[in-house]
């Protein structure tokens, strides 16, 4: 029985990828159709976080005609107003890096 | 409705929009970085390309979180849920077809 040679091999894989509709590629280099068939995952991760309605989108909904009240912000406000008026609310922002309280520190 | 989104899960929703805005655009630049049959000039403009988007429009950039209380660690993925709002919600009957086992 005679050896079969390589060229012989070589046509006969082409002839089976063009059968198959499968591309011919011997030499197994990276073309990159992965990236190209895979699906899109985009469409599939916005939708992880259910929707959710808050006072200010129910009120741009309503075209600001509704004077609902979120109970919430309200008391944040007011939680914040009190601490200012102890003196504890948030430090002024630095203008200028000499204001910055960072200066002062020893690195 | 759930919660008020804390930042953290302000931050991933903004992700997942960016991701799947610049998705076409990041596989086709994927292609060509990748494709080994291309002129390798080519393939590195495509690859600076890549590095020019915005590190959120990167797919592994987001992250699933607990869609009720906004925690990163401890997710049961199915559900979607952090282990210990998962353990709220079944015990609550929330779940369905989730019981507790007892042998």
């Amino acid at each position: 029985m005679a050896a079969i040679t390589p060229s012989r091999l070589a046509s006969l894989t082409r002839l089976r990828c063009s059968l198959f509709q499968t591309s011919y590629n011997p030499t197994s280099i990276r073309t990159g159709a992965k990236y190209l068939r895979s699906r899109l995952v985009g469409p599939s991760m916005v939708n992880y976080y259910p929707e959710t309605l808050t006072v200010a989108q129910l009120r741009e909904w309503s075209g600001y005609k509704w004077d609902l009240i979120d109970q919430q912000e309200v008391q944040r406000l007011e939680d914040i107003g009190f601490k200012k008026a102890r003196g504890k609310g948030t430090p002024k922002k630095a203008k200028t890096p000499g204001d910055s309280r960072r200066a002062g520190k020893r690195r | 409705m759930g919660p008020k989104p804390n930042a953290r899960i302000l931050r991933d929703i903004s992700a997942r929009e960016m991701v799947k805005q610049n998705e076409v655009a990041r596989r086709a630049y994927l292609y060509v970085a990748r494709n080994q049959a291309l002129p390798p000039q080519v393939r590195y403009q495509a690859q600076l390309q890549l590095n020019n988007f915005h590190i959120r429009t990167r797919p592994s950039c987001v992250r699933n979180r607990c869609t009720e209380s906004g925690k990163g660690r401890g997710i049961i993925n199915e559900f979607g849920l952090s282990r210990f709002q998962f353990r709220l919600k079944a015990l609550a009957g929330e779940l369905p077809g989730v019981k507790k086992a007892s042998w």
